[in-house]
């Protein structure tokens, strides 16, 4: 007979990275879904080479510097559906390539791996792809067609009082242009929802990237309400959705403690605004979400109440 | 775990669900460490070879820190050698081999009618008894009871205000673990033991009030009842917790549940905040030494596993070996990869079934390898902060096992890893595996090692 030691507990969880991963995978499913429909074959392709780019990548490079290989961990995969979800529909194939090699490589692989790296790595490769390519990277078709059109953002950007050409609905469906994962809120919110409800964790950072998004633009409303979009353009237009479901709470880059999580989505969402009125970006999102991880690390000494300290009752 | 709870709801699989006593037949040996919980050595006072009776005293307690030692079954001592105890540790014990006679020792016997001993003889009794608090610290319970009102190490070092005096009395019946079943059990018998032994914890405390914790999900016991009935001054009353869930029936939580208070951590003690927290079983063995002079030779524990034949409630005899055991409880239905003296989330895994139960055992599990959590092959902590949500004690868990493992141990204890209480709810969550108790007692020790 062989008996295992080992400390307690000596039972598990069902609980495991895969699980976690999938269920992200499976939240991005609707958005993958509602971007092929909106801008058919090209966001398929451009869908399959980032992921396969990122899976091979990592491999490749697990396997030069003889590690265990770690594509089923499903991070690989996640981290290219997510580079291709915000880049625009546009691009020629070699952008999600080059896209997904940067995420895995200067994203997570230099750092060890997935739990080390401080950014978001579909982040990185945004950036890194705006910078070397930066007219291609705005670039964007209006759905199901190939003319070029500005996003309501870029619209807005250059003519405040355009956003009274946009309605809500037809925003939320997934008429406008945008990235590939940015146009249809409707599909980002019902995955972002099964994903809260899934993975039983972190529902500070949605809700107060929404509530960072939401309090500044209502504070700007009250100042000009001519000259300022409404609370509700500002949630469904661009990144915003995305971000606050998917890029924000990913794990190894958020803050860990409930009121670090709070103070991270409020800033991350405020930050936003502040890019969106007067920085370069007319979105503002991915930029926001990029420079709160730097600030990660602080929002953890937001520790949780020390317990034992309200002493006899 | 749902969405916004913070307790765990562990496999059906393991739940104590059978509460049925089952009285195995009389071991036919049993080895008695001298040592019994975390107290010092008794003193033997048989020789080898000599004949003994079940509760004759064996070994004698010079020190408030040892348990006197009975007895269990009659027969020849045998040995007095070191025999390997659950702890891992070897320890000297005393063997004796029965003569399946379960003759009794005399000259002892049930109070007499009418008799009524003060606090400090019933702390007498409690202590010839060889009583032991069951627990992570498992102390002699006449010395837990004696120095109720001695300032703890917390309160020492800290100079905060003292709470010397207990105002409530709390009697769990319920378990530390949703897997064991001794205290839910003793809580559906009558038994007359109890409310002596309730009286009698209550005159030794000075605690005005009892509060029974019971478990939600548990009819509501008649005995509760009547005792809620039979208490004229209404300084009873009971409080009902989500029991079935992991860790509320751990003292820290289950104080917190049941009165909302919290014990100061690190070092702190249930009276420190007023409360003398005790289970059913502690109650009805009090209330069994007021009335009897007869030492307990027998303890209740849960058996369960799927790798048993069958479990529920079993009345053993103190240093029966586990192996015996199992083999007179219809042995292995199958192959065991992990045998466990405790709860399945805090107990500690035997390698060897010579082990003897002691005092302080609770469970006997024998998990089948699907059942058993994988020990091997944890990965990067992930940062998904479950185990923040889920700790007990408000720690993040996560960021003390990076500094663990980095052997970081003074930034870990300046983080607050003292307070952990070992409960093992990170670790079950963890979706990297991260054996995060281990690396918490390793910690620890390496602290207390370095002073």
């Amino acid at each position: 007979m062989e008996l295992t030691v080992s400390m307690s507990p000596h039972i598990r969880g069902k609980n495991t990275i895969e699980a976690m991963m999938l269920t992200f995978i499976v939240g991005l499913a609707p958005t993958c879904l509602a971007g092929i429909y909106l801008f058919g074959m090209r966001a398929l392709v451009i869908i399959a080479l980032s992921v396969a780019t990122a899976v091979g990548v990592e491999s490749a490079i697990e396997w030069i510097a003889n590690h265990r290989l770690t594509y089923r961990d499903l991070h690989a995969t996640l981290t290219g559906l997510l580079v291709a979800l915000i880049l625009p529909p546009t691009v020629p194939w070699w952008i999600p390539v080059t896209g997904a090699g940067v995420a895995i490589i200067l994203g997570k692989m230099v750092f060890g791996g997935l739990g080390t790296y401080p950014f978001n790595p579909p982040l990185v490769a945004w950036v890194v792809l705006k910078l070397s390519w930066a007219e291609r990277m705005s670039l964007f078709f209006a759905p199901h067609t190939t003319t070029p059109v500005l996003t309501p953002l870029m619209a807005v950007k250059e003519d405040p009082a355009l956003f009274y050409s946009y309605d809500l609905l037809p925003l939320l469906l997934g008429d406008q242009a945008g990235p590939i994962g940015g146009v249809c809120g409707l599909a980002v919110v019902i995955g972002g929802i099964f994903v809260l409800y899934r993975a039983l964790i972190r529902w500070h950072i949605p809700v107060s990237f929404f509530a960072g998004v939401a309090l500044f633009s209502l504070v700007l409303r009250s100042v000009n309400p001519d000259l300022y979009p409404p609370v509700s353009f500002q949630l469904i237009s661009g990144g915003v959705l995305l971000g606050a479901f998917f890029l924000a709470p990913e794990p190894v880059t958020s803050p860990v403690t409930p009121k670090g999580m709070l103070l991270f989505g409020f800033l991350a969402g405020t930050l936003t605004m502040i890019i969106r009125m007067w920085g370069a970006d007319p979105d503002g999102t991915f930029h926001a979400i990029l420079i709160m991880n730097a600030a990660t690390p602080l929002f953890n000494y937001l520790k949780p109440r020390a317990y034992g300290r309200s002493g006899h009752a | 775990m749902g969405l916004f709870s913070r307790t765990l709801t562990l496999p059906e699989t393991l739940a104590a669900t059978s509460l049925t006593l089952t009285e195995p037949p009389l071991p036919r040996r049993v080895i008695l460490p001298l040592t019994q919980g975390i107290g010092e050595p008794a003193r033997v006072c048989v020789a080898v070879g000599e004949a003994v009776k079940v509760g004759q005293l064996i070994g004698a307690a010079d020190t408030e820190g040892a348990l006197p030692l009975h007895a269990t079954i009659s027969g020849k001592v045998v040995a007095i050698s070191e025999q390997l105890h659950y702890t891992g540790a070897k320890l000297p014990a005393l063997i004796i081999e029965g003569d399946g006679a379960d003759s009794r020792a005399e000259s002892q016997g049930e109070q007499g009618e009418g008799e009524v001993l003060s606090a400090d003889e019933m702390v007498a009794r409690i202590r010839g008894a060889g009583l032991i608090l069951k627990g992570l610290h498992p102390l002699p319970l006449a010395a837990e009871l004696s120095a109720l009102d001695e300032p703890t190490t917390h309160l020492a070092l800290t100079g905060r205000r003292v709470v010397h005096r207990i105002d409530t009395l709390l009697i769990a019946a319920l378990d530390p673990e949703p897997s064991l079943g001794v205290n839910r059990y003793l809580a559906g018998i009558h038994s007359e033991d109890l409310a002596r032994g309730i009286a009698a914890l209550k005159a030794i405390t000075g605690a005005q009030e009892t509060v029974f914790v019971v478990d939600r999900a548990q009819p509501p016991s008649p005995l509760i009842a009547e005792m809620l009935r039979a208490d004229e001054q209404e300084a009873t009353r009971v409080v009902s917790v989500h029991g079935r869930r992991f860790p509320v029936g751990l003292p820290i939580p289950l104080i917190k549940a049941a009165l909302g208070r919290e014990v100061p951590l690190p070092f702190g003690r249930p009276r420190d905040v007023g409360v003398a927290l005790y289970d059913m079983e502690t109650a009805v063995s009090v209330g069994r030494c007021v009335r009897s002079t007869i030492p307990p030779v027998a303890t209740l524990i849960t058996v369960g596993g799927g790798a048993l034949s069958q479990g529920g409630i079993v009345s053993v005899r103190i240093g029966v070996e586990i192996g015996a055991l199992i083999a007179s409880l219809g042995g292995f239905a199958q192959s065991p990869a992990k045998v466990i003296l405790g709860g399945p989330m805090t107990g500690v895994a035997q390698y060897d079934l010579t082990v003897p139960i002691t005092k302080e055992i609770t469970g006997l599990f024998a998990l089948r390898a699907d059942e058993a959590g994988r020990t091997t092959g944890y990965r990067q902590c992930i940062n998904c902060g479950l185990c923040v949500k889920v700790c007990p004690v408000n720690l993040v868990p996560g960021v003390l096992s990076l500094y663990c493992a980095r052997d970081r141990f003074a930034l870990a204890e300046r983080q607050g890893l003292l307070s952990c209480i070992e409960c093992g709810c990170c670790d079950y969550v963890c979706p990297s595996r991260r054996p995060m108790v281990h690396f918490f007692r390793h910690a620890k020790h390496e602290l207390l090692e370095a002073g």
